[in-house]
């Protein structure tokens, strides 16, 4: 028994000691800026897109630093952090880039749930936190927050987006005046879906909307059966999911096994987001699916974008082959561009900023620099601008120039279909198609 | 108010659930009854072996049954490793140092699965049919995974009640000291037991990858409820863990279609509450 124990124990060792690669260490120089990316390498927000968001934000601090860094002279140290998926972790590892790394600017954080509680105890820090995914209105809502600034759309915008493009589209698509249409919304009962979730409600009251159904349920259930069974019962001509994964690969099985159809179907980011991989599982089961999210800089017209930023979205493209050769552009997720779009706009605009105007990059520098931030429409790689609203304003320190797109599955690729400002399909289908196990007949 | 319909779907789906719940149930607590050790990192077994079954179907092209028997063997496998590694060291220590070790075992087959896999999700995609009966539809991956595990357990009770070695298993799990005085080897039976549980989680395996996608945290969704379920019934009851396994489907089933998704867990974890008060032992134990 004690031979095959070690021989067991040996083949284990052998195993990681032949897959395990060395990690290069970080090249800290003389001017130097850390930067604290925290981001989740693990658990079920990794694939759900946070690992794209990081994998943006390197490729835009790594594209920096070959030109010499932030304004030619200072070199990003970039360093990791991983929130595992789980709340707690998140907050450790925020302390742990704070205060032991003794980072300089804490960027990144993918999950609402993460983001809620970590923004108001780095803000009490006063240390300057950049957030460039996590979405809830509840991040920064009412709480004044003087050093954290969000460039990325805030949750309403995603909901209120979702539903208005339904609506315009209502009558032509569904033969229905929106008062007649019957909305499903579904959600994870975190922050974040409960955010869009409210809404969606909202503006679907607003439009006229009969909201036939709002039902919670946890990203983590083993089992979203008896959910597919009540939106079967409900009928509804669209339903608003707002989840994670692996609840949005669940709920699309056990909506296929258990005959739900519907005639429009729109997620709003997060696992909806990643194409790419629910091809893997569902093949063209996706077609005519319809995502929410900031937009993908590489579907956005270069005409609509101020000179040179095209430049940067065909790099920040040419860089993904890197991590995903097989990936066509048509399927990557906007996550890529929110880490490597809302990174840049700090390492391009705030920092220099803060550099040459307020003395440094310590907290209070950049704090100013960010509220004078002041990019016009065009002027990003998203296409929107960013105009950070002001301290004492509800939602402090949230960029009020930030849009939501609607994308949808067409010919097996994401195409942006609203709002008519970033749209590259202008008569999309809206609809399921008659194909799809999901449409209704 | 809910069309009856919709009520009975909701029903006939709990069921299946409850099946699938009962594999994972009795496995964990074969081994719990025989060898007194929970083994926290159970569910991280399965997703290992639903690994197995992707690559096999999705990569290498076998048959989805040929990879379900190959994931019961790597289960079995799985389980001596654990048994040999992890557990026959620490049969002699403290409760709370069991539970850690297996509790580390859990972190690290999560931490090794992404290492090796990374977080993505893998699905094994098979083209099967809608059934539906009188409006009902019933999930037909759901109703094939339900048989086939209900066909499993009459094996294990059949196993352990016609075999020498099933009878050993029953033996030691009833009186561990005294098999040993009567010249018995435990050793020999904590080694099947681990097999056979292992095993089991491997059909297990099976019968999910083609439910669910698999990634290194599957082991979230299931393996709390699994452990709730064995606490339930009793840990080392196999009947009550059988039944345990059908009220919280049930439950969480029709609960979430009577009143909401959210409100089926939390009526089923509130039972779970109160049962720990009331019968402590499990469900199907007298009161003292």
């Amino acid at each position: 028994m004690k031979s095959l124990r070690v021989l067991l124990a040996l083949v284990l060792v052998g195993a990681v000691a032949v897959t395990a690669a060395p990690r290069p260490a970080a090249d800290a120089q003389s001017q130097t800026i850390k930067i604290g990316l925290l981001y989740d390498h693990s658990g079920p927000f990794s694939a759900a897109g946070s690992l794209n968001c990081w994998r943006g934000a390197k490729m835009i601090i790594d594209y920096v630093n070959e030109r010499g860094g932030v304004m030619g002279k200072y070199k990003i140290v970039q360093v990791d952090g991983d929130s595992q998926s789980k709340t707690e972790a998140a907050i450790n590892e925020a302390e742990r880039l704070l205060n032991v790394e003794k980072v300089d600017i804490l960027a990144g954080i993918y999950s609402s749930a993460h983001a809620v509680p970590l923004a108001e105890k780095v803000d009490r820090q006063k240390k300057f936190l950049w957030i460039t995914t996590a979405i809830a209105d509840a991040v920064v809502k009412d709480r004044n927050l003087q050093f954290t600034f969000r460039p990325q759309p805030n949750g309403s915008l995603f909901g209120e987006a979702s539903v208005q493009y339904v609506a315009h589209y209502a009558k032509d698509r569904l033969r229905k005046a929106a008062k007649d249409i019957r909305a499903a919304i579904i959600y994870e009962d975190g922050p974040y879906g409960t955010g869009v979730a409210a809404s969606n409600e909202a503006e679907a009251r607003k439009q006229g909307m009969q909201v036939v159904l709002k039902e919670g349920f946890s990203a983590q259930a083993p089992d979203l059966s008896s959910l597919v069974t009540k939106l079967r019962a409900s009928r509804p001509d669209v339903i608003f999911h707002t989840g994670y994964n692996p609840d949005i690969a669940l709920f699309l099985r056990q909506a296929k096994e258990q005959g739900l159809r519907t005639r429009i179907y729109v997620g709003h980011g997060a696992g909806h987001s990643q194409l790419a991989k629910l091809k893997e599982a569902f093949g063209n089961e996706v077609e005519g699916f319809h995502t929410t999210d900031p937009p993908a800089s590489q579907l956005i017209d270069p005409k609509r974008l101020k000179p040179g930023v095209w430049d940067l979205t065909q790099e920040m493209v040419k860089r993904y082959k890197a991590f995903e050769p097989t990936i066509p552009v048509g399927q990557i997720a906007p996550h890529v561009s929110m880490g490597f779009n809302n990174m840049w706009i700090l390492l391009n605009d705030v920092l220099p900023r803060a550099i040459q105007q307020h003395g440094g990059f310590g907290p209070e520098a950049l704090a100013k620099a960010a509220r004078e931030t002041d990019i016009p429409e065009g002027g990003t790689m998203q296409g929107y601008g960013v105009k950070f609203q002001p301290a004492g304003h509800p939602m402090a320190g949230q960029n009020m120039r930030a849009i939501a797109a609607v994308f949808q599955v067409v010919d097996g690729e994401f195409k942006h279909v609203y709002p008519p400002v970033v749209a590259s399909l202008s008569n999309p289908p809206v609809l399921l198609p008659a194909s799809s196990p999901f449409a209704f007949r | 108010m809910i069309d009856p319909i919709f009520l009975a779907e909701a029903a006939i789906n709990g069921l299946l659930l409850g099946g699938v719940l009962a594999l994972l149930a009795l496995g964990l607590n074969l081994i719990f009854g025989v060898i007194d050790i929970v083994w926290i990192a159970y569910v991280d077994l399965v997703m290992l072996a639903m690994y197995a079954v992707y690559f096999l179907v999705m990569v290498y092209g076998w048959p989805i049954w040929l990879a379900g028997l190959a994931a019961i063997g790597v289960g079995a496998l799985l389980g001596i490793g654990v048994h040999v590694l992890i557990i026959s060291p620490i049969l002699g220590s403290a409760p709370v140092n069991q539970l850690l070790a297996t509790g580390g075992l859990l972190f690290f087959l999560q931490s090794f699965a992404t290492f090796l896999w990374t977080t993505d999700h893998r699905s094994v995609r098979l083209a099967l049919p809608v059934l539906e009966v009188a409006g009902i539809f019933v999930s037909f991956a759901r109703l094939i995974a339900f048989v086939i595990a209900i066909l499993a357990m009459i094996g294990l009770y059949l196993f352990l009640t016609r075999t020498y070695i099933g009878t050993a298993i029953r033996a030691v799990a009833q009186d561990r000291e005294a098999m040993a005085l009567m010249g018995a080897d435990p050793r020999r039976v904590y080694l099947v037991t681990s097999a056979v549980g292992g095993a089991m989680a491997g059909l297990a395996a099976a019968l999910l990858s083609i439910q669910y996608s698999v990634h290194p945290y599957f082991g979230a969704a299931f393996g709390p409820i699994t452990f709730m379920i064995c606490v339930l019934g009793g840990l080392g009851n196999m009947v009550g863990a059988f039944v345990a396994s059908f009220i919280m489907s049930e439950i969480i089933s029709i609960g979430g279609v009577t009143w909401s998704t959210e409100m089926g867990y939390v009526i089923a974890f509130a039972l779970f509450i109160v049962m720990m008060f009331v019968r402590p032992g499990g469900i199907l134990t007298k009161r003292e």
